[in-house]
């Protein structure tokens, strides 16, 4: 086994192709569905797996969404480890009964008789012009059935290590893989004993002035204006939550108690997003440790519009985020 | 039983037997349903014993069923006890489900490959088609049925399973009970064919229509279906003609329906039909025991205990 400190230079899709081949490798029952999963998928993540596994264990499927989740169902349920991907995370919605009734709660009413072991790859969020039925941030629903974790990464080293975590995880796990940090690049363990634990927040930078709690495609936005206002003496914690189900309270509460403000930062639309249920629980767990109330920069109220240059009004900005951080201190 | 497709003597009385415990079954549940208050909707089986019975006799006892939620006589021919479906019907905790079921039922036993229902209906296609993918790819030789009702041949998933499930050629049986009704309506109100075995044809696959009132006729069918299964050449779509004799539910008076509406003017019991290829005195000690067995498995049931409220909290996560 190459020892952990190992690194290489890997793109965040690889990063993810290369815990499904470890895994692929590690466990036969591991096997992998797609649209194009064998042709290398939509965003590179399958590239060379089928070269490697056969078409067998590397299936292509047809235009079918509600068939691949349920199908995905079906071999854990008879004890196979399935891995499909989506494509979009919004066609994750055509498999809805699939995903959020029987994935979710197969084992509980039918009295915990079996284990459904799945991964459901929900590639997530705008990427500028995908249009409003391809650019959805669905987290919250996972959140919503109890059954599911969920998952999303916001690196290349954690796309490795909480997918491999997420395939040996005995429950089904939705992982909402970032479209626009598909090629990023980073530097990603070599082991393949690297695996990163669920409930596990990052903290991503270490301050004292304001806790920013994010995950996915807003930790980067974050850090970049944590970098900014360094120079002025706004010193920002940034907490990549990197699964919302389990949520790493602990980390949460801990930071929330040392800087006492709390700003919540995510893609997905304001309303009843997860930032609404992080919001809640730090009032209910933390309110006297709080100098003013709790922010959430999110993604607009809006559906996102086909036109890039639209879209990108509906997500929040650098810019956005640091006014956001500047009214809170003012408060 | 599991590829022969005549039927023995001894197969026979196994056959009846099972009937006979699934019809008495729906005689308790009736009764039960009836005297003392019921926790969920009861969907009696009664006359279409036949379908269930005859096709898991066709099975091996590690082949994968999904079923669908009218009466109990999947779960009895697949070998689930009566003690574990009437304490599921009852909320017990000598239940299947171990006191989480009652009515519709979400039966439960992967060492006799019952894999469970999906309620919202027509959703054990595609389901049934992963367990199918997880034999194939461990090579194990198993089949996966879907078993499902006319009315959710309709469902896009059966579409969309079928498709991909033909392509790969996958060990399939898609068996359906059309029994004519759906709810409350007739299937031949909202359906554009009068067979739903006719939409095999699209897929290639044989569709293959048996008379759901004799075990045999659709002993035989399944067998044949098993076999092309196990020998990799791919799905197959049954068709068993059955008859529902009571409501959709027990206590619906069924005003949608008439006695001389053809399906009860013409009825036969599959009880009867099958009786026909047993002698009397046998028949009379395999009634006899059937209704013993359940009534005892009810009273054991009625004296099981509920369960504790912290089972809402278990089987979340693995």
């Amino acid at each position: 086994m190459s020892n952990m400190t190992e690194t290489r230079t890997l793109t965040y899709s690889a990063a993810m192709g290369h815990a499904i081949a470890e895994e692929m490798r590690r466990d036969e029952r591991v096997f992998m569905m797609g649209q194009m999963a064998a042709g290398g998928g939509q965003f590179a993540a399958e590239r060379g797996l089928s070269d490697e596994f056969g078409t067998e264990r590397v299936r292509n499927t047809t235009i079918n969404e509600a068939f691949m989740a349920g199908c995905t169902a079906g071999a854990a349920i008879a004890g196979m480890k399935p891995i499909v991907n989506m494509g979009f995370g919004d066609f994750a919605l055509i498999a809805g009964d699939e995903i959020y009734q029987k994935l979710a709660k197969w084992r509980y009413m039918h009295g915990g008789k079996f284990t459904l072991s799945a991964v459901v790859i929900m590639p997530f969020g705008s990427m500028g012009g995908a249009g409003p039925e391809h650019s959805s941030s669905l987290e919250v629903l996972g959140m919503h059935f109890p059954g599911l974790k969920v998952v999303i990464p916001s690196t290349p080293a954690d796309a490795k290590g909480l997918l491999k975590t997420a395939i040996r995880d005995p429950n089904p796990v939705l992982f909402h893989s970032i479209n626009t940090l598909s090629f990023m690049r980073g530097e990603v363990p070599v082991s393949d004993e690297f695996v990163i634990p669920f409930g596990q927040a990052a903290v991503r930078r270490s301050g004292t002035t304001t806790s920013m709690i994010t995950y996915g495609s807003m930790v980067q936005p974050c850090l970049d204006v944590a970098a900014k206002l360094a120079a002025e003496g706004i010193d920002l914690e940034v907490i990549d939550l990197r699964t919302l189900v389990p949520l790493d309270w602990d980390t949460v509460l801990r930071s929330v108690r040392k800087t006492h403000r709390a700003m919540i930062v995510h893609e997905a639309v304001r309303t009843a997003g997860a930032g609404a249920e992080i919001a809640a629980r730090i009032q209910e767990e933390a309110f006297f440790d709080l100098e003013c109330p709790v922010f959430r920069v999110a993604g607009k109220d809006t559906i996102r519009p086909q036109t890039a240059r639209l879209e990108a009004m509906c997500i929040p900005s650098v810019d956005e985020i640091e006014q956001a951080v500047r009214q809170q201190l003012a408060t | 039983m599991t590829t022969a497709t005549t039927p023995t003597g001894a197969e026979h009385a196994a056959m009846y037997y099972r009937m006979a415990l699934a019809r008495n079954i729906d005689i308790v549940m009736a009764r039960h349903t009836r005297e003392q208050r019921f926790d969920g909707w009861w969907h009696p089986g009664e006359g279409q014993e036949a379908a269930p019975i005859g096709a898991t006799a066709a099975l091996r006892k590690d082949d994968y069923l999904f079923y669908q939620g009218r009466g109990s006589a999947w779960a009895i021919g697949k070998g689930m006890a009566p003690g574990a479906i009437l304490g599921d019907l009852l909320g017990k905790v000598s239940g299947s489900t171990g006191g989480k079921g009652a009515g519709v039922p979400h039966w439960s036993d992967p060492e006799l490959g019952i894999m469970g229902e999906g309620a919202t209906l027509g959703s054990v296609f595609h389901v049934a088609a992963g367990a199918a993918l997880a034999a194939r790819l461990r090579g194990s030789g198993q089949v996966a049925i879907a078993n499902f009702g006319d009315g959710t041949a309709a469902r896009g998933t059966f579409h969309e399973t079928m498709v991909q499930a033909a392509a790969w050629k996958l060990p399939l049986i898609y068996f359906c009970e059309n029994n004519g009704l759906i709810v409350s309506m007739r299937l031949s109100e909202v359906s554009p064919t009068e067979n739903i075995a006719d939409y095999a044809a699209g897929y290639g696959i044989p569709g293959v229509i048996v008379d759901g009132q004799d075990t045999d006729a659709v002993h035989r069918a399944t067998a044949e279906a098993v076999a092309r299964a196990r020998a990799g050449d791919g799905p197959t779509l049954i068709e068993a003609k059955v008859v529902r004799r009571r409501g959709h539910w027990e206590g619906d008076p069924q005003q949608y329906r008439k006695d001389d509406d053809a399906d009860i003017a013409g009825y036969r019991d599959p009880l009867e039909v099958l009786a026909a290829r047993l002698d009397a005195s046998q028949r009379e000690e395999l009634d006899a025991r059937a209704a013993r067995e359940v009534q005892e498995a009810y009273e054991a049931a009625q004296a099981a205990p509920v369960a504790d409220a912290d089972i809402i909290w278990k089987d979340i996560y693995a």
